[in-house]
């Protein structure tokens, strides 16, 4: 029950036992996690540079993500936040799984990681209506020098939507991060959805009672709170700032 | 499960009973309530920004980052277990991120000067240019087309990159 205290330097590196009381595989979903955020990181560093960069012509945020689904209104920023609310939501879940599992209660796990899950998917779900509706475009559009082939020069026109070459909100660098940084976030939330999906049907196959520890939950919880982390840097970086 | 003597089985050492989970359990709550309250804060103030004319400020920055910070925190302390883990591992996961983060910014601050600077300045299609003085202007929709039509001839002689 007693989480770790702390013991004498010596006595820990003297072999025959972990130096940080953490068994393998948590010690190293943490170091996997570290350089994960590494990655993270510099493509936030990097975004911030450009968008600095560009800073007097970039699209605001309360401009651009103001739809929400069902509701055909202008609410800047309402999706995301609820975005926001339910990957934290679905981090609350997780954790409490792993609490459940360490009360190796299997019935407790199973309904916590069942409502991660399904978290996890609407964010996935919200996230792929994002990118829809952003590609889309609005009705009003924006005025663009668009390559025409067949004449091979840059014609003004009313463009909607967005690519990777040109967009209607602002310059063509802030689709691309915005696709880059959201899309490799939104993989990490796939990856994760199944990852968790796989724990969820060993533990209803009572996998973890036979081990005698729910260990895997809480490694598996590492990396999903992992991805809630990243996305309140996106969040904050692309939506607010 | 796997018997080893020669080790100690970390996976089972952690487990509780049920008291200890009840307090557990509140404290994971409260955090919940603290990132709900921080969230809808920042996205209040977010929503008024433009308003208030405190788009692009250092105050916004401060707040925005330091807010974001404290949320990463607790997700790692409280979420994570970081705060229940022996001192020397949690130094060991948090420092040499933090160290390598504040490298980074400051390189990036220092050595990347080679945008920005008005004698660098990059050209821009004017379009782009046009359209946010257009939004800021009016607000949102409606202007990406009226407004534009009275610049389409300006625009056309410099409709080159």
């Amino acid at each position: 029950m007693a989480h770790t205290a702390e013991f004498d330097a010596k006595e820990a590196w003297s072999g025959g036992q972990s130096p940080f009381r953490v068994s393998y595989g948590k010690m190293f979903m943490w170091f996997f996690l570290i350089s994960d955020a590494l990655t993270f990181g510099g493509l936030l560093v990097s975004y911030g540079f450009i968008r600095h960069k560009y800073a007097e012509i970039w699209p605001k945020a309360e401009n651009v993500f103001t739809h929400f689904p069902f509701i055909e209104q202008h609410l800047p920023l309402a999706y995301v936040g609820l975005m926001t609310f339910i990957l934290i939501m679905s981090s609350v879940t997780m954790v409490l799984a792993v609490e459940a599992g360490k009360r190796m209660d299997r019935r407790g796990v199973l309904v916590w990681m069942f409502w991660t899950i399904i978290g996890g998917l609407a964010f996935v779900g919200s996230q792929a209506w994002e990118w829809f509706h952003f590609i889309k475009g609005t009705d009003t559009g924006a005025m663009r020098n668009v390559w025409d082939m067949a004449t091979g020069k840059y014609v003004l026109q009313e463009w909607h939507g967005a690519n990777m070459t040109v967009n209607e909100y602002g310059v063509p660098q802030f689709a691309n991060y915005f696709f880059f940084i959201t899309g490799f976030h939104g993989t990490h939330v796939f990856s994760g959805v199944v990852i968790n999906f796989v724990i969820f049907m060993n533990a209803v196959n009572g996998t973890y009672e036979r081990r005698g520890h729910y260990e895997m939950v809480e490694k598996v919880g590492l990396y999903w709170h992992f991805v809630d982390l990243v996305w309140v840097f996106v969040f904050t970086f692309f939506y607010l700032l | 499960m796997e018997f080893h003597d020669d080790y100690p089985s970390y996976e089972t050492m952690y487990n509780h009973d049920e008291a200890y989970g009840k307090k557990a359990r509140r404290t994971l709550w409260n955090v919940f309530w603290i990132m709900l309250a921080i969230t809808i804060g920042e996205l209040i103030v977010g929503f008024m920004a433009p308003g208030k004319g405190w788009s692009g400020s250092i105050w916004l920055k401060i707040f925005f980052i330091s807010f974001t910070i404290i949320k990463a925190g607790y997700i790692v302390i409280a979420f994570m277990h970081l705060g229940h883990e022996v001192k020397f591992f949690k130094y060991i996961v948090l420092l040499p991120y933090i160290i390598f983060m504040f490298y980074l910014i400051f390189i990036v601050l220092t050595e990347g000067t080679y945008a920005g600077q008005k004698s660098n300045v990059t050209r821009v299609d004017p379009v782009l240019v046009q359209q946010q003085l257009d939004l800021q202007k009016g607000h949102g929709h409606g202007n990406g087309h009226a407004a534009s039509a009275g610049h389409e001839e300006a625009s056309k002689e410099e409709a080159h990159h």
